[in-house]
């Protein structure tokens, strides 16, 4: 291989790479990823990189961008998997980075990856990617799902169309794999020669413009791969690319800024026309790039380059106005046309024959009028209860591993090992008990509610529960695909807030992100089931008990769906009136999920990583409870001066000054709210002194919650309130910096922050004033 | 114990008088903002404005005219008037006519206050009786560096969403075409070119009647008292006050892509039609997103299936199933309805036949 490749980067290009976000590790040969959304893009990814990747987020951007390395023959390919999207006119932010990535970042090869059953509508993504770069590889994907639909396409026939290497696949099998490798790898060494095919019969008046502007761009940029395109981009007035023209950035991006020369292959069937056009400024090698990158020019040159540039820009804003106004709608139908001319040629079956009788049949099932909403309420009760019943039995073993059993050890070995009472206190006691209190009872229940979710997500249904609500959401002004979002609210709401990137209108995404806490995750679970069983259920008949309480916790739930609602409707109305709206919900066809590839990113993507949060939050949590407890200001614990200072607000909205302080430490983990309330209780209230371990210890399991409670003087309108303030209070840390991380916004961390919060401190005051009123509480 | 009834009784107070101090529009804070307005170079920027209005009209500004434009009276619009001729942006009280100076920062607020309605319509959920309000506040406010930054955003835009032209960063502005919609022939077609968004009442109505600019449509007869029009193959009436702030084009070339006044709504599910356009009122990002689905004029959209509250409708277009909703249904103008779109035997040149043939035909 030649030492220019080894080397990774040129200076330059390495700079704009880490503005792009890529780590900046080693590698030979750069493989950008791109294409439509549902195409199987991520599983070509996870076929091309294996096991071996790891995701992460473009930073200050909030979509999710993975990137993989892998050897091949002795090279190290880095793979970017850039944001599925319908087109790049970086009109959204997904958009913007694709194109960005594909502008700047300049990658050795871009894959495309195009949906072999939707061949006319993924070329639209392609046929943009061809006027930006020449050195594409087509992954022809889903081949099995045509096979099935009875399209067949001529390969090698759009091959010729296109003028580029297309490779068929069924990326999930891995069929055709190595094939695509060897494509890849010869296009980014330049062994293999393409000749794009370009959409060339825009408009008249916008061909006249862009054959003026033309010249003048490659006058200021001689050596630049694309001026045809760039001198497009610049009639439709693309802000970043006239940034790059202002700035000469553009200029770096040199045709063929790779490899020197090779004796290439060319492609076949496509010499005679490629011939004809050839290509501009190949062969520079890319040595001679940097040093004409970097070295300083006199300034005399400087100036004229400077007035070049602003030429171009002038001359561009003048044709601006010879235009059509609806000159982007002139260029999308180009391009569509241009796709379905190849599509046409390509394919042997008229593309509109692409739902199977099966899909037409499941969705008449799962969308119907009569059927969708039943079958759909059937999947999410069966989906509950396999969560709640299933993650029972693993929780309380978990529990008694590592609290009853754990635990104690540690205490054991801390005093064995001659550990101070307040280390061993602060470390068993206060961090480790927390963080497994954490653990025991949050990760089974989202090790299985996320994989289920998952593959209903994977089938293909979860967008036709969307497509059911959404009637109900639009009324709000929301977007139907919010249903996702709450539902995985229902397990995790920072799950949940991370998947309302699946909403692409801002305004609905930001109403879904703000709303979210407003479904009762998994962390309150206990708290309502515990206190219904406790306060309601004892209201009941012994045999009618459990049904009460049960229905006392689904009310609540159901509460927070109103909520939702409601905050939906009024923040649509008020504070987010102004933001952008747009809706679009595709329904990809029904796919059999791979059970075993779901169990795996679902765990890894989902679970883990809420759990990683969770504990990062819980551990100092569990430091700052056993150190309030502890520390003694005067005669008392720090907590209890404070739980004095919160007791007479607490009486005002029915609750005490033990449950606001628990509330207070417990911002990190909902989970440990009632094992903070009884700590705090048996802690401030005299008659309880001596129970249990002793003050300022989580509890171990098996104490008597409700003599604890009732002693410390809780109502059934207490326990009411608190089930309602559980619901209704700021989310948890985890959930509060997922908010910021994907809205980037101070202002819309607070409102989803302090919103719910507001509301909780209403609502209870508002029920437990007018109870005193009528004399009770 | 604090006593229930004061509580309820405090807490209702804290809630009235949070309402009257941030009410939207009406409370103190909102009255507040608005009063910031009367600032003395506000008055000064917006009499610029109006002093150019007047030259572009060929019309001659009085005090009389200054003072409605500044609402104020008139002895404080002569005030206004005279520190313009101090700053040098006037060449006299009495003539009222620009400088060079006083005309290049006119167009400078007139630019930033277009811009700004274009951000509104494109980038922005704001409904378009609001863009006009909201624009005149801007206008104050934003710098010039900030202006031309979001011009760049904008895609240079070179109308603002009312069909006027936007001054460019180096102060030129084009002539407006066009004449009153009333000056047009029965019969006759023609493309809006411009609406007038002051009064707000007035817009409000042509709102209403769903005009925008762009927008085709066809004079059907002068009826008393006001016009009768077409638009989108709705006939709709218009009094002569809000037919006076619509200016048009003649189009002599009948237009062939109007075949009807048919949307996608119009087509059943199970149905099929062909694209003709998306409607002129459906601009930015939203615009974007169709094209960007396929939604282009000749795409043959398939309504595959309502959901079960019937609406939106998902549609087959260009191979990938889409949900759209009724008001994006609504701006897509198509023909070619087909009752019912059987695969197999139809594509966009056999759609005008089967309709005729198919319709008895649903499975």
């Amino acid at each position: 291989m030649s030492p220019s490749l080894a080397s990774g980067t040129a200076p330059h290009r390495e700079q704009s790479l880490v503005r792009l976000g890529l780590s900046p590790d080693r590698w030979d040969i750069l493989v950008a990823l791109a294409g439509n959304p549902n195409t199987g893009k991520s599983t070509v990814f996870n076929a091309l990189t294996g096991l071996r990747q790891h995701t992460g987020n473009w930073p200050g951007k909030t979509v999710v961008r993975a990137e993989g390395v892998f050897a091949h023959e002795g090279e190290r390919m880095k793979v970017v998997d850039l944001p599925g999207t319908y087109s790049l006119q970086a009109s959204t932010v997904d958009e913007e980075v694709a194109r960005d990535f594909l502008l700047f970042g300049r990658p050795d090869v871009t894959v495309v990856v195009v949906d072999a059953t939707r061949l006319e509508r993924n070329l639209n993504l392609l046929l943009q990617t061809l006027e930006i770069t020449d050195h594409v590889v087509v992954c022809l994907n889903l081949m099995d799902e045509a096979r099935r639909h009875g399209i067949a396409i001529d390969v090698d026939e759009l091959e010729r169309q296109l003028g580029v290497p297309v490779v068929p696949t069924v990326a999930r099998r891995g069929e055709g794999m190595q094939k695509l490798l060897t494509a890849i790898h010869d296009v980014a060494t330049r062994q293999r020669e393409t000749d794009p095919v370009r959409v060339d019969e825009y408009a008249p008046e916008v061909e006249a413009a862009a054959e003026r502007l033309e010249p003048a761009i490659i006058d200021a940029f001689p050596d630049l791969p694309n001026p045809r395109w760039v001198a497009l981009r610049l009639l439709n007035a693309d802000a970043r690319v006239e940034e790059a023209v202002r700035s000469g950035e553009i200029g770096q991006l040199r045709a063929d800024a790779a490899p020197p020369p090779v004796t290439g292959i060319r492609m076949h069937g496509t010499s005679s026309d490629s011939d004809a056009r050839g290509r501009r400024g190949g062969g520079r090698s890319r040595t001679a790039v940097d040093a004409g990158g970097v070295a300083l020019a006199a300034s005399a040159e400087e100036i004229a380059t400077e007035e070049a540039h602003a030429e171009v820009l002038r001359l561009a804003s003048e044709l601006r106005w010879t235009l059509p106004e609806n000159v982007h709608d002139t260029i999308v139908a180009s391009t569509y046309r241009k796709a379905e001319e190849i599509a046409k040629a390509a394919t042997s079956t008229p593309s509109a024959r692409v739902r199977s009788t099966l899909d037409r049949t499941l969705d008449r099932l799962l969308t119907s009028k009569w059927t969708g909403f039943p079958v759909m309420l059937l999947i999410l009760t069966v989906v509950f209860w396999l969560t709640i019943a299933g993650a029972n039995v693993p929780s309380s073993m978990l529990a008694t591993l590592l609290i009853d059993t754990v635990h104690p050890a540690l205490n054991q070995f801390g005093a064995s090992v001659g550990m101070p009472w307040w280390l061993s206190g602060f470390l068993f006691d206060g961090v480790y008990l927390a963080t497994a209190w954490v653990i025991s009872v949050m990760l089974p229940p989202m090790a299985i509610f996320f994989p289920i979710f998952t593959l209903l997500e994977d089938f293909g249904y979860l967008p036709r529960v969307a497509f059911n609500l959404d009637g109900l959401f639009r009324r709000v002004g929301a977007h139907g695909k919010q249903a996702l979002s709450m539902t995985m609210g229902f397990g995790c709401n920072a799950a949940g807030v991370v998947a309302t990137r699946v909403i692409d209108s801002p305004r609905e995404r930001l109403i879904a992100i703000i709303t979210n806490n407003f479904s009762l995750c998994n962390g309150r679970w206990p708290t309502q089931i515990l206190l219904a069983s406790i306060f309601i259920g004892a209201l009941a008949p012994a045999g009618l008990a459990g049904l009460v309480s049960a229905s006392a916790v689904v009310g609540v739930a159901i509460i927070g769906m109103i909520a939702m609602f409601g905050t939906s409707w009024a923040l649509s109305r008020t504070v987010l009136k102004g933001e952008a709206s747009t809706f679009s919900l595709e329904l990809p066809p029904y796919r059999p999920p791979r059970i075993l590839q779901t169990l795996y990113t679902s765990l890894i993507d989902r679970t883990l990583i809420v759990l990683w949060r969770a504990v990062v939050f819980a551990i100092p949590a569990g430091a700052v409870i056993w150190l309030t407890s502890n520390i003694p200001i005067g005669d008392q614990s720090i907590a209890a001066h404070a739980v004095q200072l919160l007791g007479p607000f607490g009486a005002l909205v029915g609750l005490n000054g033990v449950i606001l302080l628990a509330y207070v430490v417990a911002i990190p983990a909902n989970e440990i709210v009632i094992p903070t309330i009884l700590m705090l209780t048996v802690l401030v209230t005299p008659e309880l002194q001596g129970l249990g371990e002793g003050a300022g210890v989580m509890f171990e399991s098996g104490i008597d919650v409700e003599m604890v409670l009732e002693t410390a003087g809780w109502t059934l309108l207490t326990a009411v309130n608190v089930m309602l303030f559980s619901l209704l209070h700021n989310p948890c840390s985890t959930t509060i910096y997922t908010i910021w991380k994907e809205t980037g916004s101070v202002k819309w961390t607070s409102v989803a922050t302090f919103l719910p919060l507001v509301m909780g401190f209403t609502v209870t005051f508002l029920l437990t004033q007018v109870v005193r009123l009528f004399g009770g509480g | 114990m604090v006593d229930p009834l004061f509580a309820l009784t405090v807490f209702g107070l804290v809630v009235a008088a949070l309402a009257v101090t941030l009410w939207p529009r009406f409370g103190i804070v909102a009255r507040f903002r608005s009063g910031r307005n009367a600032e003395e170079r506000v008055r000064m920027e917006d009499a610029l404005k109006h002093l150019f209005k007047s030259e572009y009209r060929d019309r001659q500004a009085t005090l009389v005219s200054v003072a409605g434009a500044l609402e104020s009276s008139q002895s404080t619009a002569a005030e206004t008037l005279e520190r313009l001729r101090e700053a040098g942006l006037v060449e006299s009280a009495d003539t009222m006519r620009l400088t060079a100076d006083g005309r290049a920062y006119a167009l400078r607020i007139i630019r930033t206050h277009r811009l700004w309605e274009r951000y509104l319509a494109d980038r922005t959920g704001v409904e378009p009786g609001e863009w006009h309000e909201r624009a005149e506040h801007q206008e104050h406010i934003l710098t010039e560096e900030e202006v031309d930054r979001l011009d760049a955003r904008l895609g240079r835009p070179r109308y603002d969403p009312h069909g006027d032209p936007i001054p460019t960063s180096s102060g030129e502005l084009v002539r407006p075409s066009g004449r009153p919609l009333a000056s047009l022939d029965p019969g006759s077609e023609a493309v809006i070119t411009h609406l007038e968004d002051e009064p707000r009442e007035l817009y409000d109505r042509l709102l209403e009647a769903g005009l925008s600019p762009r927008m085709r449509i066809r004079m059907v007869a002068p009826v008393p008292g006001g016009v009768r029009i077409e638009v989108d193959g709705r006939v709709v009436r218009l009094d002569t006050m809000a037919a006076g702030n619509v200016t048009v084009e003649r189009r002599d070339t009948p237009h062939t892509d109007a075949a009807g006044a048919d949307t996608l709504a119009d087509v059943p599910a199970g149905g099929a039609a062909v694209v003709v356009g998306i409607s002129p009122s459906c601009t930015g990002v939203q615009r974007r997103r169709l094209l960007d689905l396929g939604v282009v004029p000749g795409t043959r959209l398939v309504a595959e299936m309502a959901s079960p509250t019937g609406d939106p409708t998902a549609y087959r277009i260009r191979g990938a199933l889409i949900a759209l909703r009724r008001d994006q249904q609504r701006w897509i103008r198509v023909r070619d309805i087909a009752e019912d779109a059987d695969d197999e035997n139809t594509n966009s040149e056999l759609v005008a036949n089967s309709t005729m043939t198919d319709g008895g035909a649903a499975a």
